[in-house]
């Protein structure tokens, strides 16, 4: 996107505005959807309940809230907003920005850890990518359906949650107009340097010397005295290609109004990140750059003296993203020690890109950037949802029918500029690139993803006496067509009821269900019934807590039902299936065999069934228990605790209990058992004094699975299994010393009395492990639980809102705990081996050089550094393992409204607001301080701590 | 109340209308499906390759390299690998990487009962499926004649995995069904040793006559490579020349070997070959020579590759990783075909050797190999080798491995030599090194000369009459001969030899040059030490199998 018409664009919108206010001039003030009632419902599947009468556990957020922290998307801002969302920030890098998340921690290893919730936007399933495109402007609230009462009318979808996101809607009152513009900067949390020239030299070696048995340097004095003292090459290659800030900024508008008939509500957004990378935009090279435009329109409508309710959603997302034509830079950054040469080759003279590069190291990172070119991909999103509902109070008091209509499509494409450049080492070309001039690569399409959803439903909502019954009967049809990743088709039903009673405010009782059909399995198998009841008793309406008014709520709830999940990660070797289409027997090719009298030989494929097809085949299911309790404490203090359970049963597993002497075969089965229990507490205290308005939030969520049963292949002892324990538990050895020069013969072969070790031989400083079932091997036998999982088990968060004659101030904390981390999962801990680069942990190894005053045998915390493959030392163990707790200054804002001071005349303004706002500012955590490893973002492109300013007006 | 009746009516003939079953058929196979398979005669085919998929060329075994790592004659120079576990006597039901081929094996025997199972219900109809059998009826009859000939090969097939997991593991279950015809199969204990060896003999008797010798058939021969009949009398012959060894023929049943005798003696007869004197040994394992020459019996084919070269070649060589490395113990067997050199100790040897190992002083990758310190292979390097040998057998010399040269790599799995040296190895046990009885048509002693004068006519002559001497020569004449083919750690085992030569170190030379005259000198040195457990002479069954048998299946003594 051109610079110049970016500047026209925003011109045009902020024009706009004040064309808007000037013709605004009758609207007495900005209606602020946050006040609206809605806040006092509970959203869910089909029709909303009241807070009060709910039986379900559902957490809410309002979209203004998340909007307080500025995101270029959605799933940026949910870390710590909704408990029981486990979030763990995933890629920083603009476009993929985005956050993992799981509803309730890991319920299935059929799906494993995070993404696995589906997402609904206004009723209808969309992608999960659409957490990263919808603009924060729109979004009314964010809920999460949790338990059973909630997800069971989801049907095979609901196993694993449901982020359901409603947007805004017109008000029916004085129009409004809002326009924000934000900007700022954001620089890198956690950037992990490798070491320099002469600390990578100096190691280095030590690590030959280790491998040949004997002082045996590689870098001479001499050339280490070089990189000391400037003159030989040291290259920080970070330096060279990162900045240490970017650029962003966005523009959102928002009209709001309507009357009875009609209501609008009109958003229009731009966002623009930029990246870290150090290069300009030019016609040649680009720096990594995501803009988004952001178009939507709810409308609804009343007809015919409100018998008729018509809704009219259209929504347009456009993404850019364009980078540089290299997606390796920072997997090369962490790889590239700074002494392989110098950035530029400098003899060289007749090539205008004379970049380094050697045969091992080709891709100089500079010129990565530079010499490259770029890409651009192009996403399109476009939402349109149609609704209809016909109020048929003429025929009976409360009852209704609604016909809705969803249609969504995605499609990227992609389009660029391309060169390449030439690398040399010592002004001579070493590899088979040559600079060529740049060329275009024509747009061309890259995935498709197209949803039609349609549905039905037939409600009665009325009230006799003390009695209030709400009730729904809906019938979905969703199709599902892809390309480019998703290539089929995928169709599924659901008719799905729900009945909630309630008398007298104090006793409430809900069914739920559904039956849901789905293309994945076998004719006459793809239905299933998934019931769920739930109810609460309101104590406080209870006539012997009326005479009280410190507990102003006391609320016990409670649900129990099933839901189920179609999809799956369970595959074959070869044949990922997600779980689609198992009862149908597939063949497939394997190795050829060769024959004939002279090469090349003719061959024949042989073939073989792909896998045993389980005509049984089903979605596996879950059943959740889910106990709760509301209490609001002197108007002030709310309180909400859930505990629940969900067992699992019937997850496809491939069956591991068969004969071998029947042959290779796999078959996936509905056999696998999990486990998953936990607990969920949230609290607001909010409380005014004189003109201070504050409030105190916090929660605290808490998730432990336990794999009942996986078919696992029976183990040795039963520490070496994973059964029994949580779902991606780290299995290791365990490290209990470095091997010393005492433990070995002279002849260098290991004492008689040690266990013998059967990974690799092993010298003095190498890792020596625990002989678990202690028969005289370290070997497979000897494996057991080293550390909890990568993800987290317990989340909470805390933070406080402060209002005061028009300053305001707020903070959100976000922590984690109770994840591990394993070291050898990341490249930088492993230093030298395969030409790899080496960072400050390997300058505290082992080594013993008494000759060269080289002696860490008392001091050492890394083993005896190696260039070799070391599979002794470089295997999962306790030694590299490290708990992964941390907890961030997610969020902090300060703002003040100047309305009230400039405009007390004049109150069509209702807001001039100017606010900073700090992202990601402080993070403690044990492997950041340590290792300089960002405990979410863990490798790769660095994550980031912001700095916003902005400015918003109302009227 | 008649309104509701009709929005309830329409809401659910809205429902209703949809037709379900069919809106959810959305399956668009793009693989293939049973259905299929039945209207196309190319899957029967496929299905008869279906068993021939998981044979196994030794050339990546173990470590992917050749199994000599693990025996006396050779060590792996990298200083970590699975042949650790076996030289440390170390392999237990959990540990055991040469375990996988139980899988392999048991893989080609359920295909190949599954092709005859298919081929049984389904062939007939596959074959007349859209054709005119009546004017057809020439390629009709060759369709059909295939079919027969593949029915016999599924069972050769299976003799063949039966003979490779019996010398691995011992008695084994004999599994004569599939799970796709029966998914209920239950369970099947092992049977015994001989139980199984009959059941080869059996096998191979019932349906050799069925074999198609597709090297003379003239108009077929790219289908040459498949089971023939000479195949299958090799398969016999080994099976029972095993069969008949300390091993599995503790009592010493002299009927065994005679047995064995027959079935090596009715390959030779078959074969009606006579090995040349002086032949080139190196070149017959090199390129296309072993798929062209009479005296290989059967050869897994393979496409071109440079694995063997990669794995093998000098570390010193670009893209080298020295491998499997020949050790002194091997080397100091070839005999001396003249006078000693003094001043080359490899000079005057059995051709064989210098067509096997590459030594100090070899003309090999283009440069002299020189080992000593501050030579082009110096041995101090990391990962040189450290035996002072590199293996030469398979290799072709300089390829260029940088720019990813590919050559041929034929696996050798019978050929006619080890049959000659199967048969003198029986008759002498049953008859001693000069008796010719019966129908035999040439005695242990010519067989095992026929072998040493194709090595060279220079070697020295056997002279010995005592059975058991000979029977030494015979070992040793197995080793030199079948060197790096797979044969010496099985013929250790079934020899009882193992817990002897395999609890022995294995040595090695240091190569160094003369301060003053510049000669190579070599002291022989101590490479690895090596231990062998009386329970490795069988292969454990893997935990996972002996647990889900449910008791039927008894794991091997000692694990």
């Amino acid at each position: 996107m051109e610079p110049s018409f970016i500047k026209m664009l925003t011109t045009s919108i902020l024009l706009f505005a004040c064309l808007m206010v000037s013709a605004q001039g009758e609207s007495d003030g900005y209606a602020d959807n946050d006040t609206s009632v809605q806040k006092l419902m509970v959203e869910n599947r089909l029709f909303p309940t009241e807070m009060l009468t709910n039986t379900a556990s559902i957490s809410t957020i309002p979209g203004s809230t998340l909007d307080k922290m500025t995101s270029p998307s959605l799933s940026g801002t949910l870390s710590g907003q909704l408990p029981g969302l486990f979030v763990r920030h995933g890629d920083s890098k603009p476009s993929s920005n985005g956050s993992w998340s799981m509803i309730r921690g890991v319920g299935s290893y059929g799906r494993g850890t995070y993404n696995n919730e589906r997402v609904y936007l206004n009723g209808f399933k969309v992608p999960r990518s659409l957490l990263s495109t919808i603009s924060l402007a729109e979004i009314e609230s964010v809920s999460i359906l949790k338990d059973a009462a909630s997800l069971a009318t989801f049907g095979m979808e609901g196993a694993n949650g449901i982020i359901w996101i409603q947007t805004k809607r017109g008000n029916i009152g004085k129009a409004s107009t809002r326009v924000r513009l934000r900007s700022g900067i954001q620089k890198p949390i956690n950037i992990q340097k490798p070491l320099n020239s002469y600390d990578y030299a100096s190691l280095y070696n030590q690590a030959i010397s280790n491998d040949n048995g004997q002082w045996t340097p590689t870098y001479s004095d001499a050339q280490l005295e070089s990189y000391k003292n400037g003159t030989g090459t040291d290259v920080d290659w970070y330096d060279e290609t990162i900045k240490n800030a970017a650029p962003y900024k966005d523009i959102d508008l928002i009209f709001n109004g309507g009357s009875e008939k009609g209501r609008y509500n009109i958003v229009l957004g731009y966002g623009n990140q930029e990246g870290l990378y150090n290069v300009h935009n030019t016609d040649e090279t680009s720096n990594l750059i995501s803009e988004s435009f952001n178009l939507s329109s709810n409308l609804d409508f009343s007809l015919f003296n409100d018998v008729i309710e018509a809704s009219v959603d259209i929504n347009g997302r456009l993404q850019s993203v364009k980078r540089p034509d290299y997606t390796s830079l920072e997997s090369d950054l962490s790889r590239y020690p700074s002494n392989i040469y110098p950035v530029y080759d400098e003899l060289v003279t007749e090539d205008e890109l004379n970049f380094s590069g050697t045969s091992l190291f080709p891709n100089n990172p500079v010129g990565s950037l530079i010499g490259v070119g770029w890409r651009v991909y192009n996403n399109r999103v476009i939402q349109s949802n149609f609704r209809l509902k016909e109020n048929l109070d003429f025929i009976v008091e409360g009852l209704y029918m609604q016909q809705r209509f969803s249609f969504y499509t995605s499609s990227i494409s992609g389009y660029g500029k391309t060169r390449s450049y030439a690398r040399y080492y010592e002004g001579v070309s070493t590899t088979t690139h040559q600079t060529t001039s740049i060329t275009a690569i024509p747009y061309h399409p890259v995935e498709m993803d197209q949803r039609m959803q349609g549905d039905v439903a037939l409600g009665y909502d009325n009230t006799f006496g003390k009695s209030l019954i709400h009730s729904a009967l809906n019938f979905r049809v969703s199709n599902r067509l892809g390309e480019g990743l998703i290539n089929y088709q995928e169709n599924d039903m659901n008719l799905s009821g729900r009945v909630h009673y309630s008398y007298n405010s104090r006793y409430v009782g809900e069914l739920g269900f559904s039956y849901y059909g789905s293309d994945a399995f076998a004719p006459g198998n793809r239905w299933g019934f998934y019931p769920a009841v739930s109810g609460a008793w309101i104590i406080s309406n209870e006539s012997f807590m009326k005479d009280q008014n410190s507990i102003n709520v006391l609320k016990l709830r409670g649900s129990v039902g099933l839901s189920g999940e179609v999809l799956t990660n369970a595959s074959y070797s070869g044949y990922a299936s997600n779980g689609r289409y198992l009862y149908q027997q597939y063949y497939a090719h394997s190795t050829p065999f060769y024959k004939g009298i002279s090469a090349p030989f003719s061959n024949t494929s042989s073939l073989s069934a792909s896998f045993i097809a389980n005509a049984n085949a089903f979605a596996e299911q879950s059943l959740k228990y889910n106990l709760g309790v509301d209490v609001r404490l002197f108007d002030k203090w709310q309180l909400m605790a859930d505990v629940f359970i969900d067992k699992r049963s019937g997850i496809l597993t491939n069956q591991s209990s068969a004969m071998l002497y029947y042959g290779n075969y796999d078959i996936l089965l509905n056999i696998g058992e999990m486990t998953n229990k936990g607990i969920e507490l949230s609290s607001i205290f909010e409380n005014k004094v004189g003109n201070l308005n504050y409030s105190i939030n916090g929660m605290v969520f808490y998730a432990h699975n336990v794999i009942d049963y996986q078919s696992e292949i029976p183990k040795s002892y039963p520490y070496n299994e994973t059964t029994g324990r949580s779902y991606g538990t780290h299995m290791g050895l365990e490290a209990i010393a470095f091997y010393q020069l005492s433990d070995f013969n002279p002849d260098g072969s290991l004492k008689e009395d040690l266990p013998i070790p059967t990974f690799g031989t092993v010298q003095p400083g190498d890792l020596r492990y625990n002989d678990l079932n202690g028969d005289g091997f370290i070997d497979e036998t000897d494996i057991t639980k080293i550390g909890s999982p990568d993800y987290s088990s317990l989340e909470y968060s805390f933070g406080a809102q402060l209002e005061f004659k028009g300053f305001d101030f707020n903070f959100l904390f976000h922590g984690a705990a109770g994840g591990s981390v394993n070291l050898l999962n990341y490249g930088e801990f492993v230093p030298f081996v395969n030409n790899g680069n080496a960072y400050e942990i390997a300058k505290n190894a082992w080594a013993y050089y008494p000759n060269q005053g080289i002696d860490t045998r008392a001091t050492a915390t890394f083993p005896r550094l190696t260039t070799e493959s070391n599979p002794n030392n470089f295997r999962a163990s306790d030694f590299w393992i490290r708990k992964n707790d941390y907890l961030r200054l997610k969020n902090i804002v300060i703002g003040y409204d100047f309305s009230n001071v400039i405009f007390r005349s004049n109150d069509k303004i209702s807001e001039l607001r100017i606010f900073l706002n700090g992202v990601n500012l402080l993070t403690f955590s044990n492997i950041l301080d340590k290792y300089n490893m960002d405990p979410e973002s863990r490798y790769g492109y660095p994550n980031l701590k912001s700095y916003y300013m902005g400015i918003s007006l109302a009227f | 109340m008649k309104a509701s009746r009709i929005v309830i009516g329409l809401f659910l003939f809205s429902v209703i209308d949809m037709s379900c079953d069919d809106y959810l058929d959305t399956r668009i196979d793009t693989l293939i499906t049973t259905k299929s398979l039945e209207t196309r005669t190319s899957t029967l085919w496929e299905f008869a390759t279906g068993f021939y998929a998981p044979l196994q060329t030794g050339f990546f075994i173990l470590d992917n390299n050749i199994i000599e790592a693990i025996t006396d004659d050779a060590q792996q120079s990298s200083p970590t690998g699975s042949s650790y576990f076996y030289t440390r006597g170390t392999i237990n039901s959990d540990i055991n990487p040469m375990g996988s081929l139980y899988n392999h094996y048991y893989e080609g025997i359920r295909a190949a009962n599954f092709f005859l199972e298919y081929a049984d219900e389904n062939g007939e109809s596959i074959l007349r499926y859209n054709r005119d059998t009546i004017r057809g009826a020439t390629s009709f009859q060759r369709d059909r004649d295939n079919l027969q000939w593949y029915k016999s090969e599924a069972n050769i097939a299976k003799a063949y995995y039966y003979t490779e997991l019996l010398k691995m593991f011992g008695g084994i279950p004999i599994v004569e069904k599939t799970i796709q015809t029966d998914d209920n199969p239950g369970t099947i204990p092992r049977s015994s040793y001989d139980d199984v060896v009959e059941y080869i003999v059996d096998l191979i008797d019932t349906h050799i006559d069925g074999l198609n010798d597709w090297r003379n058939t003239v108009d077929l021969t790219n289908e040459f490579g498949r089971f023939d009949p000479l195949t299958a009398m090799a398969i016999k012959s080994r099976a029972l020349l095993y069969a008949a060894s300390a091993l599995n023929n503790p009592e010493n049943n002299l009927d065994k070997w005679r047995k064995a005798a027959q079935a090596a003696h009715d390959v030779i007869q078959e074969m009606n070959y006579t090995m040349p004197e002086n032949r080139n040994y190196g070149s017959s394992f090199i390129g296309n020579n072993p798929v062209r020459s009479r005296a290989n019996i059967f050869i897994i084919r393979r496409p071109d590759d440079n694995m063997v070269e990669r794995n093998n070649y000098p570390i010193a060589t670009p893209g080298g990783g020295s491998g499997v490395t020949p050790t002194e113990n091997l080397v100091s067997q070839y005999e001396y075909v003249g006078a000693h050199d003094p001043s080359d100790r490899y000079a005057n040897r059995d051709p064989r050797l210098l067509a096997t190992v590459v030594v100090n002083g070899s003309r090999w990758n283009g440069r002299t190999i020189d080992q000593s310190p501050g030579g082009s292979d110096d041995m101090s390097n990391e990962n040189s080798s450290r035996t002072g040998y590199y293996l030469k057998k398979y290799l072709t010399d300089e390829l260029n491995l940088i720019q990813g040269e590919v050559t041929q790599h034929q696996w050798i799995v019978y050929r006619y030599a080890e049959i000659l040296l199967n048969y003198a190895e029986a008759m002498n046990e049953a008859y001693g090194p000069d008796q010719t009885p019966g129908d035999f048509t040439l005695s242990a002693r010519q067989a095992l000369m026929e072998v040493r004068r194709s090595a060279s006519t220079n070697l020295p002559a056997i002279v010995t009459t005592d059975k058991d001497e000979f029977r030494d020569k015979i070992k040793h004449e197995r080793r030199i001969e079948l060197a790096f083919e797979g044969h010496r750690y099985w013929d250790l085992l079934r020899w009882k030899d193992a817990s002897r030569v395999l609890n022995q170190p294995v040595k090695g030379v240091k190569v160094t040059r003369d301060k003053y005259s510049g000669d190579f000198q070599y002291t022989v040195q101590i490479v690895a030490n090596r231990t062998f457990l009386d329970r490795n002479y069988r292969f454990p069954f893997q935990r996972r199998e002996i647990v889900n048998s449910n008791g039927t299946l008894a794991q091997n003594e000692g694990y």
